[in-house]
């Protein structure tokens, strides 16, 4: 499980504000909100690249801000997939299985089953600026997942996406984590997105985290008027349409 | 209507006369040496004096470069990537060298390196710079680091920062994510700043006259050939030497315009 009691950030003039969430094993949450609102800041504090001024974030009985970046599982896909431009396809998703010197025959079967998994046996030998925003997505993911880490961390990982493609990925992204099983946190401002992936859902406004609970649930009982007109339904009003439409989730 | 685009014809022909000045001065200066120069060029080659210099330029050069980029790299690695108090003040004197000029930068270490505690243990160490070629090389160094601090810090500041943090979370230390993802990135800014630094120091004559002195065939630099020959009249090899450093100094500028411009094209996310 992973837990964050009480999470705060000052950056600039943002203010990440008392973040306490539990994410269980295997769950896939989805942190859901306007841009501006802290999402991201949200992942790269638990991925590390800030520390929290405030609070802990705990996985398995360890606190992640005691641990480095790369001592702490997590697998991270930004937006817009920061492939790294100097190594080809293949390069770029063997990167973490060779830093942390994995055996090559393991290396090479981990390279076959994500180039399975994500179908991109034929953009190995390419580099990042040559392919197509889903091309880079897949390949980020590869690169993300390759070294099996325990939480993944998905920064709209569709926005860049054409619409067609964002409804095929968003498949793959759901097919992927029932196959792996582990942590998911995927940040976007799509509801829709957010009802198709989430087991959870966590809203964000302004730095805080305003509600959490099933798509059903948020749907249904919208804890705010912010939450309401944010998911496009009235608080406490129009109860029936929010029926009809909880009834076809 | 009518007046309105004649005040812009004047306006862009103004603009058109001032380049056209500026450039043609600056062509017809360069055309000067090359047309002094050239004739002569090929026998000056073989010349003994001119061959000392140009072997003193090359090795004293090559030497403050490499001196360069190894303190460059960490520093201006740790200016842009880094936060720590002072860093305002501190990157404020370590540009400093390039704000004194060249001359009064010699006077100050020569007044380092010569008659101090410290300039005298060094000496006993070995490592005398006052009047030597090793003086050569740090004045070299001290005038051109800041330069090429300054490339390497544009360099790296035009690396996206989430190439190192992905680079981290896919298990790297800061020294490998520096290593394996920035240093690559840099590479274009790293070798354009090692190309116009080295240009720099082979031009490099004010603090190296101070500090080295201009001693014939001994602290000799083609500047300070070309100097000392100018001061005794000898026209031909003065100028063999003012081509050699044009043609350097052109070739340099060429090579860092097209490093440059292609370093700006990449390593940035989301554009």
């Amino acid at each position: 499980m992973l837990k964050m009691v009480q999470m705060s950030k000052q950056l600039g003039d943002f203010h990440l504000a008392d973040v306490s969430l539990e994410i269980n094993d295997g769950e896939y949450f989805v942190v859901l909100g306007p841009t501006g609102t802290g999402k991201t800041v949200v992942l790269e504090t638990i991925a590390g690249m800030y520390q929290p001024d405030q609070g802990s974030i705990i996985y398995n009985d360890q606190n992640l801000p005691d641990l480095y970046p790369e001592h702490r599982q997590i697998g991270f896909v930004y937006q817009d997939y920061a492939l790294f431009p100097h190594l080809t396809v293949k390069e770029n998703i063997i990167f973490g299985a060779k830093i942390k010197k994995f055996p090559i025959d393991e290396i090479q079967k981990k390279l076959d089953q994500m180039v399975e998994m994500l179908g991109i046996g034929h953009l190995l030998h390419r580099y990042p600026s040559t392919l197509s925003g889903g091309e880079q997505q897949r390949t980020a993911l590869a690169r993300a997942l390759i070294t099996s880490p325990k939480i993944l961390l998905l920064d709209e990982p569709l926005s860049a996406l054409d619409p067609r493609s964002k409804e095929v990925f968003q498949q793959e992204l759901k097919r992927i984590h029932q196959r792996l099983k582990n942590i998911t946190i995927h940040v976007t401002h799509d509801f829709n997105e957010a009802i198709f992936l989430a087991d959870r859902i966590g809203i964000m406004h302004k730095g805080k985290l305003v509600q959490v609970g099933t798509p059903k649930e948020i749907f249904e009982n919208p804890a705010s008027d912010f939450v309401a007109n944010f998911l496009g339904v009235e608080h406490r009003s129009k109860k029936k349409d929010r029926q009809l439409f909880c009834m076809s989730l | 209507m009518m007046q309105k685009k004649g005040i812009n014809t004047v306006f862009t022909a103004i603009i058109a006369i001032f380049i056209a000045l500026l450039t043609g001065f600056i062509i017809s200066a360069i055309s000067m040496i090359f047309m002094k120069g050239f004739p002569d060029l090929w026998t000056s080659l073989f010349n003994k004096e001119i061959q000392f210099a140009i072997k003193l330029s090359f090795y004293t050069s090559v030497i403050s470069t490499l001196m360069c980029i190894i303190f460059s790299v960490p520093i201006a690695y740790g200016m842009v990537r880094m936060q720590f108090w002072g860093k305002k003040f501190v990157n404020t004197v370590l540009e400093m060298p390039m704000a004194l000029p060249p001359i009064v930068a010699g006077v100050a270490l020569l007044i380092i390196f010569g008659n101090t505690n410290f300039g005298r243990f060094l000496s006993e160490l070995g490592l005398d710079f006052v009047f030597s070629v090793k003086g050569i090389i740090l004045a070299q160094f001290f005038v051109n680091v800041p330069y090429m601090l300054r490339v390497l810090k544009a360099t790296i500041q035009n690396i996206d920062s989430r190439f190192e943090f992905v680079a981290r979370t896919l298990g790297c230390n800061r020294m490998q994510a520096f290593f394996k993802i920035t240093l690559p990135l840099a590479k274009n800014g790293l070798v354009a700043g090692i190309v116009i630094t080295w240009a720099r120091a082979i031009g490099e004559f004010g603090a190296a006259l101070m500090l080295a002195g201009a001693t014939r065939l001994k602290t000799e630099t083609l500047p300070i050939s070309l100097f000392l020959n100018m001061s005794t009249g000898d026209l031909k090899l003065a100028m063999a030497s003012a081509t050699i450093l044009i043609i350097i100094s052109l070739v340099s500028l060429f090579v860092f315009q097209y490093l440059d411009g292609n370093q700006s094209n990449q390593s940035r996310l989301g554009c």
